[in-house]
């Protein structure tokens, strides 16, 4: 069976976003539970990343009272409570209990407030996993966003906001940018601020993390005005490829700034020769073989013989972002293979 | 104890046949406890002489936990039958289902599922899991449909013997169908066509209630046919009724008709 890429919570998905607003106050229209668990896991990730304060969020503590009587009382106060902290925006997630009896929160929602409140639908049940709520958040964001001028910047989409190496990425995305000139205009959404996420719009071109976003950055397209690359850069060729996409998306003359990443990936290449001949086998298990083509690469670049009694080294997925990510990579396949 | 459930069409006539068929088991002598299963409370009004009574759900909505006490939510009415409403959230928010299952948890808790007959007076059809609460293992084992003879009367009838017959079919359900009841509405041949449709389903027609004035001007004297006009042919048809319950002892897992035969069955006697 393939491994489910769209499993678990969809408000696990949507809160991976809006707690990554800066300023932002979460809502979360269920039982506590709901909240909870999140809670848990958003703040176990964040500190192993060195990243202390608690996620904000406000959980409407609906029960059986609730359920029997309905809870849209209970958001009115949740939402009362969170003015009182005085964040930018307002984010209102539902959860599987509040959809079930049709608690109206989009109603509650649209009443006009001085600041931006928003509701993501996320009842779990209603199909859907982590992904759509993670789609879905950005989605309703983006409608905080206008056409804009289009100046020569890029926007970053659907940046994996629970993954440890979120921010090690984000670097390497942005120093191949650097080299080619193109600056990060907005994160959509990691470490953004309400004003960030409404100026969307005046990037011309936004890059997915990686294909999943496609739905997204379809809209953003259409919305927008936006074209969109599909995936960050994934292997050696690959961040070669990608420099092309965004060059030729951007009308820009990017030779150089490819010779030179070039020069840095022979650089490293050399820098692991010792590696050269080990025989190695990969330890990741996956269900589908296409997931191990940047590890075939790799092997081939470092002579490397597969074999199935070879040193095991790993294959990770999301496979690292660019040639650093690279170089992170083969640094524990050294390890993997005692060089 | 004999505990049984009354289900049919919304207005077909549940309440008024639950409420004498109360008053009329408690002039035999039985202790008897009616539970209105419906948020909009007034299963158990004729009986109260036209009180609505506090419903558990009232209680549990205004102190925010189910800590209620039997003599809050149990009131006596005509002879001493004792009566419940579970009440329910108001139209349009939340969950009426759940809100009959809490009730249950509560009743169940307090010990007052305890008669010689409990008779559970439940809302139009089983729109959800919460509505078939009283034909779980347990709560009532014997249901009986109220209908006339009008096509959607039957239909929901029909619907409500899928319920029954599925839930009959699970380990240790002990539900089953008691019978069918004729609350009449004047039409030609309608004792023939619900008698008809009782066999269909593979059950019969227990009682026949012709459709008399007595009824109406019971109500609007806020008392039970039995209570108020106790020397009508009415009131003797309701105390035969009660007999008839006492002594049936045959239970059927029902075969809902499908839609067509339904249709072709009313069609059959609408000339």
């Amino acid at each position: 069976m393939p491994i489910p890429r769209d499993d678990g919570c969809t408000l696990t998905g949507a809160l991976s976003v809006t707690t990554e607003i800066e300023r932002c106050a979460t809502i979360i229209h269920g039982p506590s539970g709901c909240a909870h668990h999140n809670f848990s896991l958003l703040h176990a990730l964040h500190a192993a990343r060195d990243h202390i304060t608690t996620p904000a969020l406000i959980s409407t503590d609906m029960s059986e009272r609730e359920v029997i009587f309905g809870g849209e009382h209970l958001l009115e106060e949740a939402i009362f409570e969170a003015f009182s902290r005085h964040p930018d925006i307002i984010c209102v997630l539902s959860t599987c209990v509040a959809a079930t009896i049709g608690d109206d929160v989009d109603a509650l929602c649209r009443i006009p407030h001085d600041i931006p409140v928003i509701h993501v639908p996320t009842g779990g049940f209603l199909g859907g996993g982590f992904l759509s709520g993670h789609i879905n958040a950005l989605q309703t964001l983006s409608h905080l966003a206008k056409r804009g001028e289009g100046s020569l910047s890029v926007n970053l989409v659907g940046e994996k906001t629970l993954e440890y190496e979120v921010q090690e990425h984000y670097r390497e995305v942005s120093r191949i940018l650097a080299s080619m000139g193109v600056p990060v205009h907005t994160r959509f959404v990691c470490g953004s601020s309400l004003p960030d996420i409404q100026r969307l719009g005046n990037a011309s071109l936004n890059i997915l993390r990686d294909p999943s976003m496609v739905p997204l950055g379809t809209t953003l397209d259409r919305e927008l005005g936006i074209p969109f690359v599909d995936s960050f850069p994934l292997g050696m060729e690959g961040t070669i490829r990608f420099m092309e996409e965004v060059g030729a998306a951007l009308s820009l003359d990017v030779t150089d700034a490819i010779a030179e990443e070039e020069a840095l990936q022979r650089e490293m290449v050399r820098a692991f020769s010792s590696l050269k001949g080990k025989r190695i086998r990969f330890s990741t298990r996956y269900a589908e073989e296409g997931v191990f083509h940047p590890g075939y690469e790799l092997a081939e670049m470092l002579d490397l013989e597969i074999h199935e009694h070879g040193n095991p080294v790993p294959v990770p997925d999301p496979f690292p972002v660019g040639t650093h990510g690279i170089r992170r990579l083969l640094n524990r396949w050294m390890r993997g293979c005692h060089a | 104890m004999k505990q049984i459930a009354l289900y049919g069409k919304g207005g077909i006539g549940k309440s008024t046949t639950s409420a004498n068929l109360s008053a009329a088991l408690s002039l035999q002598g039985l202790d008897v406890l009616q539970i209105g299963c419906d948020p909009k409370r007034d299963s158990t009004r004729m009986l109260m002489q036209g009180t609505l009574i506090p419903t558990v759900m009232d209680l549990v909505r205004k102190r925010g936990d189910p800590a209620v006490t039997l003599d809050e939510v149990v009131y006596r009415g005509f002879h001493g039958v004792r009566c419940v409403e579970a009440g329910g959230p108001e139209p349009g928010v939340g969950c009426a289902g759940r809100g009959i299952i809490a009730t249950f948890q509560i009743l169940e808790k307090l010990g007052a599922l305890d008669a010689d007959v409990v008779v559970y007076d439940v809302l139009g059809d089983v729109v959800c899991g919460g509505f078939a609460m009283p034909m779980r293992e347990g709560y009532a084992e014997e249901v009986y449909l109220v209908t006339s003879g009008e096509l959607m009367s039957l239909y929901a009838a029909n619907n409500i013997c899928k319920a029954i017959s599925r839930l009959s079919s699970r380990a240790r359900s002990r539900c089953r169908l008691g019978g069918v009841i004729c609350n009449a509405k004047n039409l030609p041949r309608e004792e023939e066509l619900v008698a008809e449709f009782a066999e269909k389903i593979g059950s019969f027609m227990i009682q026949f209630i012709p459709r008399d004035q007595v009824v109406q001007q019971s109500e609007l004297n806020r008392r039970t046919v039995i209570q108020f006009a106790p020397e009508s042919g009415q009131a003797e048809v309701y105390r035969t009724f009660a007999r008839k319950i006492m002594e049936n002892r045959r239970l059927d897992i029902p075969t809902p008709l499908e839609m067509e035969d339904l249709e072709d069955l009313a069609y059959a006697y609408s000339t």
